[in-house]
């Protein structure tokens, strides 16, 4: 009677999962399986796949283009982590303060990351130009302008503040969430200790937010390896290929250079290197926080 | 068994009134989309047998990504225009397009547009698997109104003309004597290097197909771009020009095809007036009497071998070129010189050049303009030109000798 029991809910748990398990196998599993049959072989879209060992690989090692554009991303990363952390703490920590239209400021702020990445790269772009309305402010007060996307060294910066201002309102409800778990009875238990606000927001919020500051972390780590829509709108991946990003130069070489074999063995590696470079974040920030 | 041969009868009877349909795409130009649209109507209309769905390269980063999705995913069209010869190089090498000298008619066809010379320049191997179908070459376009402001009767065709206009017209931040690099797509290589170099070496090639190297490392080639390193070291041009810049006279000159016309007929009417155009600037020693050539923004139209409608294809494709009234249309609608070798001496053509002198003067340099090099590497090469030589003469991060030693070395690397 039990096992009958068993088996049937049983059935009925696979039925419901099916739906994923399907979804999965279309969604993630064939483009997996296809991923690792183009990694192995050479492929020009026509015809079948020839097995071409590691070849693809190897090209990867010796690949001037492909490394600078991992380290762009590193490059990235230096400006954009500390910034969105920031500029998303502050956010969040002004949303839990504010007593009216929290929805309607939460909202303003999604606004930027549910916008058509191509309509603002454009836009950003118009603004950030040489001769545009930013720069004529600046040239008028102060005689100069700034390069923001035309040189090498300001251009990634440039880029990194973009998407800083797409993922602010994101980050920040995310951080805001984890204020807002935080119970109170912490805070006036330091009150009565004497804690002023700095030790406050010290000792107790920023340890406690912990889990969601590894979540945008991770969150941001992940978008880096992964951006594409601004550089290519914005920069082509210029100047002096200081915006060049793993993705432009997969999908350049997969539908330009009819090199798409070889562009499947770079995404392996940039997951590889994305999931090292989490893992190790991970591993040095991540604290075990309980709230009782 | 009766009702069988009925239904096969019946089902062979709605088969023969079936129409043929073509997939046809063109470029995605307005101008070119009008044209398109007019005779595909018409041929349609001659032939109630063949259905030509018409449309524009899907919307793509550019038209080979979008030909390449479709050759991947087996919606590859019959008839396709748009095809530059560095692609055309690629696709051969893919083994997707039809030889068209073997298809009937075709030394009928060529001999008919006098295009012999033309179609030498597409061959590949000995075989001709495109047709070309307009030839564009990259002029220089003035604002004659600015210039005679600073008491230039005529434009300047040397390097040093050019810096002497510089010294009087440039005022940092705000205006500049020309624009000088086209931007940093592969691609922009053709309408800014490219085209000087040609310029400076009268039609030398720069790459060197029988050796497989790249060769602009010559006086040319040099010349070329110290006249870069100069323009902006001097800040005499700027990388970023802002909207317009010709048109909103922050700049006096910029190299521009003939497709430029409709869009200035259209946006700029008044400016247009006062456009001047010449052939690209020359190095100082360069012969006064010699031509000057340029480049040719040259594309082509192919048919696929997965097409199972070849033959109607190249009916169609033969109709449309066989016909000088078409060039005509082409022309009025486009402003790019179509592919033909009788441009100029063509009677058919003379009135619609007597009416538009700007596209007359694109006309005249048809016979001086050069095809990119017909390899299957372009992107990769010009995107070695721009990261190697272009950017750094840009950014000053190189003199113009080792800017070239240095793309030329990686260039062949790519080529090799």
């Amino acid at each position: 009677m039990v096992t009958k029991m068993r088996k049937r809910e049983a059935r009925k748990g696979l039925l419901i999962s099916s739906t994923y398990l399907i979804y999965a196998a279309i969604f993630w599993g064939y483009p997996f399986v296809w991923l690792v049959i183009l990694a192995f072989s050479r492929w020009r879209y026509v015809g079948r796949p020839q097995f071409a060992g590691f070849r693809n690989f190897l090209r990867i090692i010796y690949d001037p283009i492909f490394w600078k554009s991992f380290f762009n991303v590193l490059n990235f990363l230096v400006y954009y982590i500390p910034i969105v952390l920031i500029f998303s703490l502050l956010f969040a920590l002004a949303l839990s303060k504010l007593k009216y239209g929290k929805t309607f400021v939460a909202l303003s702020f999604l606004v930027a990351n549910i916008s058509s990445g191509v309509a603002y790269s454009i836009m950003f772009s118009k603004l950030f130009a040489e001769n545009g309305p930013l720069n004529q402010i600046i040239y008028k007060l102060f005689n100069t302008t700034i390069p923001w996307f035309t040189s090498p060294q300001l251009a990634m910066f440039s880029i990194s503040l973009i998407v800083v201002w797409k993922f602010i309102g994101y980050y920040g409800l995310i951080l805001y969430s984890g204020i807002i778990s935080i119970p109170k009875s912490i805070y006036e238990a330091a009150e009565l200790d004497g804690a002023n606000k700095y030790v406050k927001f010290f000792k107790i919020t920023l340890p406690l937010l912990n889990p969601s500051i590894i979540m945008v972390l991770v969150f941001a780590i992940s978008l880096s390896f992964g951006i594409f829509t601004e550089p290519y709108m914005i920069t082509g991946g210029g100047p002096m290929r200081s915006t060049l990003m793993p993705m432009m130069v997969m999908y350049t070489s997969a539908f330009q250079k009819l090199d798409p074999t070889y562009s499947a063995t770079m995404s392996i590696f940039i997951a590889f290197f994305s999931f090292g470079i989490i893992w190790i974040t991970r591993k040095l920030f991540e604290r075990e926080v309980e709230i009782v | 068994m009766k009702k069988l041969l009925v239904i096969l009868f019946l089902s062979m009877f709605v088969l023969s009134f079936a129409k043929t349909t073509l997939v046809f795409w063109t470029a995605p130009n307005p101008n070119q989309e009008a044209f398109w649209k007019k005779l595909v109507a018409e041929y349609e209309k001659q032939n109630p047998d063949i259905d030509i769905e018409w449309t524009t390269i899907p919307a793509a980063g550019s038209s080979e990504e979008a030909i390449l999705s479709a050759i991947a995913s087996g919606r590859t069209p019959d008839i396709c225009t748009n095809i530059f010869s560095g692609f055309a190089a690629q696709l051969i090498e893919l083994d997707q397009l039809v030889e068209l000298n073997k298809l009937p008619g075709f030394n009928d066809l060529i001999s008919v547009r006098k295009m012999e010379n033309i179609i030498k320049g597409w061959e590949f191997m000995g075989k001709s698997y495109v047709l070309p179908i307009y030839s564009n070459p990259i002029l220089m376009w003035w604002r004659k109104d600015i210039l005679k402001e600073y008491g230039w009767e005529k434009p300047p065709r040397t390097y040093s003309e050019i810096y002497k206009l510089s010294k009087q017209f440039v005022v940092p931040k705000e205006k500049y004597t020309m624009r000088v690099v086209a931007g940093r797509n592969w691609w922009d290589r053709w309408f800014d290097y490219i085209t000087y170099y040609y310029a400076a070496s009268e039609g030398k090639p720069y790459i060197d197909l029988k050796k497989y190297k790249a060769v602009y490392n010559n006086d040319a080639g040099i010349k070329v771009a110290k006249f870069f390193e100069t323009m902006f070291k001097n800040g005499w041009t700027a990388v970023d020009l802002g909207n317009a810049p010709l048109y909103n006279g922050v700049i006096l000159a910029s190299l521009k095809g003939p497709w430029e016309i409709p869009y200035a007929e259209n946006q700029f009417p008044e400016v247009l007036k006062n456009i001047e155009i010449t052939p690209p600037v020359v190095p100082d020693d360069y012969p006064e009497k010699n031509p000057i050539y340029t480049f040719a923004d040259t594309k082509g139209l192919v048919i696929f071998k997965s097409s199972k409608h070849q033959k109607e294809a190249w009916d169609f494709v033969k109709w449309v070129f066989s016909n000088p009234e078409y060039d005509r249309l082409w022309l009025e609608m486009t402003k790019m010189p179509p592919a033909r070798g009788d441009l100029l001496e063509n009677k058919l053509f003379t009135e619609f050049f007597n009416n538009n002198p700007l596209a007359a003067e694109y006309a005249k340099y048809v016979a001086y303009a050069v095809p990119p090099a017909l390899i299957s590497k372009t992107v990769e090469v010009q995107d070695e030109m721009t990261y190697s030589l272009i950017e750094p003469l840009m950014y000053g991060k190189s003199d113009a000798e080792s800017a070239i030693k240095e793309s030329i070395k990686k260039i062949n690397r790519i080529i090799w």
